[in-house]
């Protein structure tokens, strides 16, 4: 480089070197624009398919620019996560700045190399765009700066969750999950975008945007009570909820490894976290200090009924819970293993719930002990939660041997320590999550008892497609030693002088029919025989109705089996509600949703 | 499940002899009536909370009954119905299900589905027999319908059952 | 004009009037004022009047996202932004205790060497044409534009980069874009004599700079006067040699320095040291290629971060002087305080003032610009 002397004076003459620019080409632009670079952050464009309506781009710009506007062409599905909420961009206040890109879910917003718009004083309403695939003009220009790996602003994989191992958990009944740590935790509630989608898909609406927040900032009590706004069965759900929110969240749906954030395990990590004498100040939080004096009935001491009873008397009215079995919990006591739900975590749920004020009587059953008539002349009103708890037969030939159980009888038996013997061998009819509890709590039985496990699951269910029962189920079970024989139907169970020998079943060729109903077809041609001393059927479950008496299931409304109910859960009998499985299907956070609109809507008739 | 009432089986041997088809016609049309009658009657004995399964099934064969009422007065049938007709060999399935059987004062619904299940096969097998046996043509092809109505009558009602009993396990 | 600055006074008999400058004129990079009082053709006095730029930067950080305020600090310096989004980014990576992975530091790096060079050809230009010279005017804001192309390329911006995020940048570099650096560097080198000719060597500048405006070093330090216009004072005191950061203390580099503290000095220490910035762009060139790795250290998700309690001070050196922030959280989502240390308020308040006593009129809006004072930064 030349130096310049500061104290040289410089020549006048100097500036008249540059008359040799009069011999240089000139250097000309053309007038119209010039292409943008590759990375350019231009116009926007968002696939209106892609695009969930999760509002995260409005939500990180910075300059108040979107705005989520309803479209009410696009689908709306609560359960899967969709809104129809799609942006609409301000020019007026886009800074160009592209963090809505990075920070889109799904990559679905992004902007182009297009960068021209012009437009007269008629038109100044032309910078509020709706972007679209095609962009501002609609002239699909090319893309300019789109999401890359770099610049992805969400940390897109789940902690890893921590199991034990197949060898250390097959003789016996204890949680195989491990569980977060509180740095796992807070590592895990940081992805979370607060996008809401999973409060919208939970039956209960429970906040988990809130209480994650609380996760993630290190307050659990905080989350405790947030989670107790909407569920009482926040330790049962913390592990066995069949969490619609993930698969509602926003994370879930990105393109490629895109895991939703882990919500039951982070809902589950606060509640283990947070002592019961603290949680049972947050449950009593909000109690109505005056009695009504009006009184309920409620039948059945499931997630349903107990929940229910939880608001009810929260709100001042003296609640009492009939339970046939000699303690509360339900189906997730009698049906769901030890090894999924550890009982001192149940009994934990129940413990709060009683603690505000919850009266249950054990070991009634209603319609014997008692009838429905006295519990309508004792009480303002019934709520009848009974759940689903009488397992379906296939009827096949044989079934009717002794030795061919329902999953949901010897379930109920294995928490109540009832004997029976352990079959050496054993078949179960189903691919649901009941056949998979089944099939893994005998084969714990088995390798205590005989040390080798010998369970064989057939389903009419192909796996990795139709399936019925979770993914983790399935990879667990086949960990344990369980046999799952898939896409094949039961045709007979076969027995000789009066002794099961084991099942016969048959090949499914496909299971559903056009319209997606299910309509197994099978080839009769190719028998396969399993050998067993049990056969466990695990097909279905209906509701034991009959303890309503003739008179009133004359009474009462019916749909399809089960009695009807408006969406309040009021049943077309004035003093009674139904609700949970019996009315809605098996699922614990349907049944504390049904709780809770069941509760409101009779404290509304009673004080009327 | 094999109870046959006296009475009815009179019906399967009017079948097995008469081979007319205004013979077979008078037998099907019956059929559905006598089925549409079962389940008539069956309604109010069944609990309350089943009952739409009964009154579905019986609408279904009121249904059938009219369809095969209408056929028989169809012209073109009408100018066959002295035509005489092989009777089909193989129809024990049919006459299984002609009868009525006694399902009990108060059978549920599986008991109900099942049985409404094993009648529509027989009667799919019976008129796709039939059909087989037909001399081609519009007669055939009215057999053929018959059967192809019934067959997805029975598909429906295999849906149905397998909504009602295999209604999910928990979760 | 705002009426509580500019309210007529009624004075003595005087031969001294009141006139103002700004706040649209040629010598300062943006909206600015100045109020001189004359004798004559003479300075009196100035009174600085800022404010004109006042958007409340600081205040509206304090209610954004920590990552939100990436698309605010450029605006803070528009002829040189990049210094704002990298101090920024430092700070908080500073009170989080994060690094930026070492690519990432090569390459910001690399940005705030670009960054000061189209704000030197900026400054030439603006420089020049305060003494009616507009052809060098042209060509600074025609050569910056070629680096600008080159921020557009690597960054998706031409002028406000937000490139860089907490923890690194947002983007690799784009094929072969070291090649077009490089050619664009040859492409300015060629043009030293071009600019020497017509600028610096220039008998008619070099008339009209010598002398106009000087400072000694003390009353420089004494008036906070850094960057540059310290430098030709004949201090070297420059962020990357005494307090280096990013990759700053692997890259072979000059201070240069004048001593004469003037206008004219001044430029002649831009001009050294735009060429100083081609010498470490030259040296990026050849080592970024086999510096591998991450661009990016993870953030935890934007929408939902704390940064934790704490506070921290991040300096560099900008074209105009030394550019810190500061920065405080209280463990929110959103920073407790930010406040800018900008060099302008220094040269463009206090500085301005006491160099335009005495001087005369026509070299006022010479010795504005040759102190490259930046408006939006002063207001903020």
């Amino acid at each position: 480089m030349k130096k310049i002397n500061y104290n040289d004076k410089g020549s006048i003459l100097n500036p008249l070197k540059n008359l040799q620019f009069y011999a240089r080409k000139p250097v000309t632009e053309p007038l119209g624009p010039r292409p943008a670079s590759a990375s350019y952050r231009g116009f926007h464009i968002n696939d209106l398919d892609k695009c969930i309506g999760c509002s995260s781009c409005q939500k990180i710009c910075d300059n108040a620019a979107i705005t989520m506007v309803e479209v009410p062409s696009i689908e709306e599905d609560a359960s899967k996560g969709l809104r129809n909420l799609r942006p609409a961009i301000d020019y007026g206040r886009c800074c160009w700045c592209a963090l809505c890109v990075d920070i889109c879910p799904t990559s679905a917003i992004e902007m182009t190399r297009e960068y021209v718009h012009v437009c007269d004083g008629d038109e100044t309403d032309s910078y509020f765009i709706f972007p679209k695939e095609t962009g501002i003009h609609g002239d699909s220009f090319e893309k300019g700066w789109t999401k890359t790996e770099d610049s992805d602003l969400l940390d897109r994989a789940r902690r890893p969750m921590g199991e034990m191992e197949p060898e250390a958990r097959i003789d016996n009944f204890d949680e195989i999950v491990d569980g977060f740590t509180m740095e796992m935790a807070i590592e895990e509630a940081s992805r979370c975008v607060d996008c809401g989608l999973c409060e919208d898909a939970c039956p209960a609406h429970m906040h988990a945007p809130n209480y994650i927040r609380s996760i993630y900032e290190g307050n659990l009590e905080q989350a405790v009570e947030w989670m107790y706004e909407t569920n009482p069965f926040s330790h049962v759900c913390g592990r066995v909820c069949t969490h619609i929110c993930e698969t509602a969240c926003s994370l879930g749906h990105g393109e490629g490894e895109s895991d939703p954030i882990a919500i039951r395990w982070l809902k589950r990590f606060a509640m283990d976290n947070v002592s019961k004498t603290k949680i049972k100040q947050i449950a009593r939080k909000g109690k109505s200090r005056k009695k009504s004096g009006k009184s309920i009935a409620v039948v059945g001491a499931g997630p349903a009924g107990l929940t229910a009873a939880f608001d009810l008397v929260k709100k001042g009215h003296k609640v009492t819970v009939y339970e046939s079995l000699p303690k509360a919990g339900g189906m997730t006591r009698y049906g769901i293993p030890n090894y999924r739900l550890p009982k001192d975590r149940l009994d934990q749920d129940i413990e709060v719930i009683q603690s505000v004020g919850v009266d249950i009587k054990y070991n009634v059953k209603v319609g014997t002990d008692i009838s429905m008539a006295q519990l309508q002349k004792d009480n303002h009103a019934v709520v009848m939660a009974i759940g689903m708890q009488m397992g379906r037969s296939t009827r096949i030939p044989g079934s009717d041997n002794k030795m061919v159980v329902k999953a949901v009888d010897l379930l109920r038996m294995i928490p109540k320590g009832d004997e029976f013997n352990v079959p050496k061998s054993a078949v179960v009819i189903g691919g649901g999550n009941v056949a998979m509890d089944i099939a893994r709590s005998l084969a714990r039985l088995q390798k205590q008892k005989y040390n080798e496990v010998n369970i064989t699951v057939s389903a009419l269910e192909q796996l990795g497609k139709t399936f019925l029962a979770d993914d983790d189920e399935v990879i667990e079970s086949k960990e344990e030693g369980i046999v799952i024989l898939d896409a094949r139907g039961p045709k007979q169970c076969v027995i000789e002088n009066n002794k099961l020998t084991g099942l016969e079943t048959v090949k499914v060729i496909s299971i559903f029919d056009e319209q997606g109903r299910f309509a197994p077809k099978y080839d009769e041609e190719n028998l396969q025989f399993h050998e067993a001393d049990m056969v466990v059927e695990a097909i279905g479950q209906m509701s034991d109705v009959s303890i309503l008496g003739d008179e009133l299931t004359e009474e009462l409304e019916w749909n399809r089996g089960r009695i009807q109910i408006d969406g309040n859960g009021a049943t077309s009998v004035e003093w009674l509600w139904s609700a949970g499985d019996m009315v809605k299907g098996p699922d614990v956070i349907n049944a504390v949703a049904d709780g809770h609109r069941v509760a409101d809507d009779i404290d509304k008739f009673l004080n009327k | 499940m094999s109870k046959h009432k006296e009475g009815h089986s009179k019906s399967y041997e009017k079948l097995k002899l008469k081979t007319t088809l205004k013979e077979i016609l008078d037998v099907a049309v019956s059929f559905e009536k006598t089925a549409r009658d079962f389940y008539t009657a069956m309604i109010p004995k069944v609990s309350k909370n089943i009952r739409y399964i009964v009154e579905e099934l019986a609408e279904e064969e009121q249904q059938h009954y009219d369809l095969f009422l209408s056929l028989k007065n169809d012209p073109y049938v009408q100018s066959q119905l002295d035509e005489r007709i092989k009777t089909p060999t193989e129809n024990h399935k049919f006459s299984d299900y002609v009868q009525l059987l006694d399902l009990g004062d108060n059978p549920d619904d599986q008991t109900i589905l099942q049985y409404a299940l094993a009648r529509e096969d027989a009667a799919m097998k019976q008129y796709q027999d039939l059909a087989d046996n037909a001399p081609e043509g519009e007669l055939q092809d009215t057999f053929r319908f018959l059967a192809i109505e019934e067959a997805e009558h029975k598909l429906e009602l295999e849906k149905k059952y397998y909504e009602i009993i295999h209604s999910g396990g928990p979760q | 004009m705002r009426p509580e600055n500019y309210q007529a006074v009624k004075l003595g008999q005087s031969n001294e009037y009141e006139i103002f400058i700004g706040p649209n004129h040629p010598g300062i990079e943006g909206n600015y004022a100045f109020r001189l009082m004359l004798d004559g053709d003479i300075v009196v006095s100035g009174k600085a009047d800022a404010g004109y730029l006042h958007r409340g930067f600081e205040k509206l950080m304090e209610g954004r996202l920590w990552i939100q305020n990436l698309a605010i600090v450029p605006r803070i310096c528009v002829p040189d932004p990049a210094p704002m989004e990298v101090a920024y980014s430092m700070a908080v990576e500073e009170i989080m205790g994060i690094e930026a992975p070492i690519r990432a530091q090569w390459i910001r790096t690399m940005q705030l060497e670009l960054s000061r060079v189209a704000a030197h050809l900026f400054t030439f230009g603006g420089h020049a044409a305060t003494t009616g010279m507009y052809t060098p005017m042209f060509w600074g804001v025609a050569d910056r534009d070629l680096v600008l192309d080159l921020f557009e390329d690597f960054t998706g911006g031409r002028v406000y980069s937000i490139y860089n995020i907490p923890g690194g940048v947002r983007r690799e570099l784009p094929p072969e874009f070291l090649q077009k650096l490089s050619n664009l560097l040859d492409y300015l080198e060629s043009r030293q004599n071009d600019y020497d000719n017509l600028l610096f060597t220039n008998q008619v500048f070099v008339d009209r700079a010598k002398g106009c405006g000087a400072l000694t070093q003390e009353q420089a330090l004494e008036l906070s006067v850094t960057g540059p216009n310290l430098r030709a004072c004949g201090l070297a005191y420059d962020v990357r040699r005494d307090d280096p950061y990013l990759v700053y203390d692997e890259l072979e580099f000059d201070i240069p320095i004048q001593t004469a503290g003037d206008a004219y000095a001044r430029i002649l220490v831009r001009r050294d040291e735009l060429f100083q910035s081609i010498r470490i762009l030259r040296q990026i060139i050849e080592r970024l290629p086999s510096i591998k790795g991450k661009i990016r250290t993870p953030i935890p998700n934007p929408l939902s971060w704390n940064v934790r309690k704490g506070e921290a001070y991040a300096r560099v050196e900008s074209s105009k002087g030394e550019l810190a922030y500061y920065v405080v959280s209280d463990g929110g989502d959103k920073p407790y305080r930010v406040h800018v240390r900008g060099p302008s308020s220094m040269h463009a308040v206090q500085t301005l003032e006491f160099l335009a006593k005495g001087a005369r009129l026509e070299d006022v809006a010479q010795i504005m610009f040759s102190l490259d004072a930046c408006p939006p930064e002063v207001d903020r």
